[in-house]
Parts: structure tokens; sequence; C-alpha cells
């Protein structure tokens, strides 16, 4: 309509940096759903039905009458959380006796498992399905390859960043599959998180705090999204960049290239003049010169931040790796979203985990529910970042998304499908 | 129905919402957003009306006389609720705007153009529209693959998801355009434009009580999809009115 050259406008990139978040989320939950569907369909039993620490008090049996079956779940949730809860302090104590080298191996090592083991079976259950002619030996050397690959790109830090989202991706991917909870276990563990991460004797609490004391970096599996520029010289993922202070230097072009930081308002409402605030889309950093100009290399804006603000961008993620076959659980899943060095957001695979999950489980009801949880979801996904924006620590990103999606599970299942259903078969819409 | 038959049902509801995403939405992170959390509105706004009409749900009526009274009521205190809920969503946007425009001068870039505007408003609409074409027609569409179909008596001539396609879509075409005229029509204070859409919305509802009758959706479904290409063309006009002008300025 207007001629071509029009000067960008403010529209062209605000809110970048969370879709950039909120696609990988998408795709791991689209890709759960899809595996839900593929493998729950053909037949009911021939998933995989596992005794893992999800079940380990009570089993469920469909004779069991309801009152049972809740009691059974809530006493599965206890011991769920308490596990984890265990296995997190142990976190903290290795980290405290600097054991981080054994963390490392074994984050890779988990990974391993995850894409050898869990990743294989499902495989093998997908080929079964859909009669996918392939044969023994070729599957062997794929999977291999795949899962070595894998294990590279969690452990080496310059990997081609794509490839390495990918990965984690898929574990995220696979882990949802395999680990199939009740929503009072789902309910649980958000609690748990909340708990977990705000107070004050709370073992993630205790983790960031150690690591923020010592300057050094947690291992943990973290999805970061990609810097707003296309110029990716910082490592991202695998090791979880802590940054505490980020003290602006002078121009490197590389350096700038990688912060996104523009001054916004938050919807909030707060607008203080001094300080600028942050709302969850990138975050005006401590500089040490007043008055810096930062131009933002792709798009040449100008931005100009007005004051100190310190930021303590804290993060800390470890996944959560559930070892199923092998015995009682190794790692807990530690939830959170911080900010990576670059400014990008940063959210940790047990929330992708989590996430798909719950919309896992709402697949295996129906597809409506499934778009209902997915909107809950993102919706408590902008929540949480809009309050990082305003809060500016650590947050647990679990509660807020995993409350709403229950509640619109329970209400879309409850009220919604009757009245659409009775309109939509008279053919009456509105 | 087969799984090839359901991926063209949906996309017969989604497709034109499809290539509107992928051709404009898609460039401007904040429309996607725009379009989730419209999505997210809306869906609030049926869990809402859904949580009131339960209780009446499904309508009791012999055979003899038809349902039109209770669904009628329903039709209108549904759209009635919509159109209210398009106003507070307009009242939010006003304030978005203004934060907006103060985060624009402050980095010094300039404030929201009249065609940003106007693509908020579109995307508000899809949201609307897909919003819409997912919780009537697609969720309908997923749980029925298999070897067979399903027809409805009232409309024996085609499947019923086809029919509940072509709704969806006249649907979302009236749900997204109207709200570009909504908006417009706020900004402006234009009371034609202010009036129009939740008379067509409230026009375009009624139509499809023609459904209810049998044989009825040969008539209903082309008069919704005059109403949508009415809608169309109405915002068209708006839309190049308003560039115009602002041109000529």
């Amino acid at each position: 309509m207007d001629q071509n050259q029009k000067p960008t406008s403010l529209l062209d990139t605000l809110g970048e940096e969370i879709i950039r978040i909120l696609t990988p989320v998408s795709i791991c939950m689209f890709l759960v759903v899809i595996l839900v569907s593929i493998l729950n369909n053909s037949s009911d039993s021939s998933g995989p039905s596992i005794t893992t620490i999800a079940s380990i008090a009570y089993s469920e049996d469909s004779s069991d009458s309801i009152w049972d079956k809740l009691k059974g779940a809530l006493l599965n949730s206890l011991v769920f959380v308490a596990v984890v809860t265990v296995v997190t302090f142990l976190l903290v104590l290795l980290f405290y006796l600097r054991c981080t080298k054994f963390l490392k191996y074994y984050m890779g090592f988990s990974a391993f498992l995850v894409l050898g083991f869990i990743g294989g079976e499902i495989a093998v259950f997908v080929i079964k399905d859909l009669s996918f002619p392939i044969d023994a030996v070729t599957f062997m050397v794929v999977l291999f390859n795949f899962t070595v690959v894998g294990v590279l790109a969690t452990f080496m830090e310059n990997f081609a960043i794509f490839i390495k989202q990918g990965y984690l991706v898929v574990v995220g991917m696979l882990v949802a599959y395999w680990f199939t909870p009740t929503w009072v276990l789902l309910v649980a563990m958000a609690l748990y998180d909340l708990a977990a991460v705000l107070l004050p004797g709370g073992p993630l609490r205790l983790l960031v705090e150690l690591a923020i004391s010592r300057d050094e970096d947690i291992p943990a599996l973290v999805y970061e999204a990609r810097p707003v520029t296309d110029h990716d010289s910082v490592p991202s993922n695998g090791e979880v960049q802590r940054r505490v202070w980020r003290e602006r230097r002078h121009i490197e072009s590389d350096f700038i290239d990688n912060v996104e930081a523009s001054s916004e308002s938050n919807p909030v409402g707060s607008n203080t003049s001094n300080a600028s605030r942050v709302s969850g889309m990138s975050l005006s950093l401590e500089t040490n010169e007043r008055e810096r100009n930062l131009v933002a290399a792709e798009e040449g804006r100008v931005a100009t931040l007005d004051s100190e603000l310190s930021a303590p961008l804290i993060q800390h993620r470890i996944d959560v790796q559930l070892n199923l076959q092998e015995g009682p659980s190794d790692s807990s899943a530690l939830e959170g979203i911080g900010l990576g060095s670059s400014g990008a957001i940063k959210l940790g695979l047990g929330d992708f985990i989590f996430y798909s999950v719950l919309v896992g489980r709402a697949a295996m009801y129906d597809f409506m529910t499934v778009y209902a949880c997915y909107l809950a979801i993102i919706a408590g996904l902008g929540i949480t970042l809009m309050l990082l924006a305003f809060y500016q620590k650590a947050l647990p990103a679990l509660p807020v998304s995993v409350l709403l999606g229950v509640l619109f599970y329970l209400l879309t299942r409850l009220l919604l499908e009757n009245f659409v259903v009775q309109c939509s078969i008279n053919l009456l819409m509105f | 129905m087969t799984v090839a038959a359901g991926i063209g049902y949906a996309l017969l509801a989604l497709g034109p919402s499809l290539s509107l995403f992928v051709a404009v939405i898609s460039q401007k992170p904040f429309l996607i957003l725009t379009v989730l959390s419209s999505t997210l509105l809306w869906l609030m706004s049926l869990i809402v009306l859904a949580g009131v009409w339960r209780a009446f749900l499904p309508f009791k009526t012999t055979p003899s006389s038809s349902a039109w009274l209770p669904y009628s009521i329903l039709i209108l205190s549904s759209v009635v609720f919509q159109e209210g809920l398009r106003v507070l969503f307009w009242r939010i946007y006003k304030k978005l705007e203004d934060i907006l425009d103060a985060f624009a001068d402050r980095v010094s870039k300039p404030r929201l153009f009249l065609t940003d505007k106007m693509q908020i408003a579109l995307a508000g609409g899809m949201g609307h529209g897909v919003a819409h074409a997912v919780f009537f027609c697609l969720s309908l569409l997923t749980p029925a693959f298999g070897p067979a179909t399903f027809y409805v008596e009232k409309c024996s001539q085609m499947p019923f998801f086809l029919v509940s396609s072509m709704i969806a879509l006249a649907f979302v075409t009236i749900h997204t355009f109207s709200m570009v005229i909504a908006f417009n029509g706020y900004a402006e204070g234009n009371r034609v434009d202010q009036l129009i859409v939740p008379v067509v919305h409230l026009v375009a509802g009624m139509l499809t009580l023609v459904n209810l009758a049998s044989g009825g959706c040969i008539i209903g479904i082309p008069l919704l999809y005059c109403m949508a290409l009415f809608t169309l063309l109405h915002c068209g006009k708006m839309v190049w009115k308003r560039l115009a002008d602002s041109q000529n300025r």
C-alpha cells in the first residue's frame, strides 16, 4: 500500500525475544502431542508401562474407587516430591564441594541415556505402529550416531546453535513422553518449584546463591533463546551462563551485537524515570558509563540507558533426568527462568518437559483440551516473563503455567466441550 | 474421515488465516503475541458462556416443536457478551497504544503508524477468528479420524465436517475483519462503523439458526457468505479511505 521505503516501525522488533522462546516450547509441545496421538491411538496397552518413581508408591488399578485413586495419587506425588527434594539437596552439596566435573559428566551421561534408550524405545514403537521398513543394523547405527551427536551437542560449547537447540527440544520431548504423571503430581511439582526457588531455605535458592558467591557456572541443560541479533558469538546452553553483573565495556562490535538493550516501560505501569525497567523482552544492563548509546547492529536503533541498573541476572537450571530403568531418579528438576549472558531469555529444560507433559496429558483426552492448555501455558509463560522483568531475580517458571493449564483443562473438559458440541451438532455458530 | 480429508477440512476453515499469518503476522513478533492473547481472550469468553449455559443444555425439545427460541436466546446472549468483550478489548488496546507510544518516544523511534494500528487490529481479529475455527470446527475433526464419516440429517447433502468447515471459514472472515472495522470506528468515533460490527455479528449468528430447519443449510450458508463478503468489502473500503485521507493530510 505505502511506498517501499518506510522507516522501520516499532512493531517490527518488539517482542522478538519472547517469540524466540515461545517457538521451541510450542514445537516441543506439538511433537509430544503428535507422539501421544500416534502411539496412543493404535492400541491401549502397547505403550510403555513402566514403574517409575512417579508411581512407586501406588500403581493405579482401574478397579479401585475414586477415593483410592486420589489417595494413591497424592501418595505418589508426595514420594516424588520428597525424592526430588533430597536429590536437589544432594546436588547442592556436590556443588558446594566443587564436584562440578562430576556433574558435567553426569549430565552428558544422562543425555546419552535419554537419547539412546528412551529415544530408541520410542522409535521402535513408532516404527512398529507405522510399519516402517527398516532393519535392525541400520537402526542401531543411526541411533548410535544420533545419540553421540546429541551428547556432544550438550557438552561442547561452541556447537552450532541450531543443532544444539534442536537436540534440547528432542530431549525434552522424549522425557515428556516417557514421564506420564498424574495431574496431582503436576500440581505438586508446581508447588514444590514455587517453594524451592522462593523460600530462603529452598534448595534451588541455595544453589543459586552458591553459584553467585563463587562466580561459577552451574552445569545444567538450559535452553537459551537465540540472541536477537543473529550474531552468535556467545556460546549458549550446555553450560549455564550465569551473570551477576554485566559490565558494559567499550564498544566491541561483537559484544554489542549480543546485547539487546532497549528500555521499555513495564506494562504493569510502574514507570520510574531513573531505572530502566524491563518487560521480559530485554534487560537494561549495568553500565559503567552513563548515557551510553547502544547500537543494536541489526536495526540501527539507538537506546539510551538512563542510569545504572543493577540487574542480578541469575539463572540456574538442572535438568530433570528421571533415570527410569536403572533405579531411583538421580537428579531433580529445577525450574526457573532467568536471563542469559547475552540478554536472551533462558528457560530450563525441565520447564519444557513439564509443559509438554501437561499438554501430552491433555492430548490423551481430546484435542480441544490440548488447544486450551496450550493457550493457558503460553499465557502463564508470558506472565512469568513479565514478573521476571518486574522482580529481576530467578523465578520459578512452573507454577503459573501449570496451574493455569490445569485450570483450563478442567474448565474445558467440564464446561466448554458440552456447549460447543451441542451448538456445532446443530450447525449453530456465532 | 481419512487423514487426508481431515487435513482438507482443516485447511478449508483455516487456510486463508494461515496464509494471512505467514504473510503478515509472522513478520512482526508483536502481532504473533497479539494473536495469541486475543485467542486466549475469546477462549475465556467461550468458557464463560459455556459455564453459564451449562445448566440449560441440552435443550429438551419434542421433535415437533423446534428449539428455535432457546437457541436464539443462546446465540443472542453469546453475541451480546462477545461484543461487550470487544469493547473491553478496545479499552485495553488503547492503554497499550499509549504505553507503546511512550516507549517509542523513549527509544527515539517513530510512533505507531496508522498501518501498525490496523495490523494490530487485524491480529486481534484473527485471534478471534482462529479461536472460533479451532473450537467450533477443528476440535471436532480430530476425534473423528477413521474409516467412516458423519452426516447430519438436517443437512444431508454433505458430510457434517465439510459444512462446519465452510461455516467456520465464513465466520473467520467476519471476525477477522470486523475487528479492524470496530477499532477504526472506535478510534474515529464513527457511529456507523461502531454499530455495524455487532449488527453483522448478530445477523450472522442468527443466520445459522436457519440450519435448524431441514435442508436449511442450503440457504443459510450462502447468506452467511454474503455477510462475510460484505464485511470484507466494507473493511476494504474503510481502510482505503482512511489511508487516502492520511496521505493527503
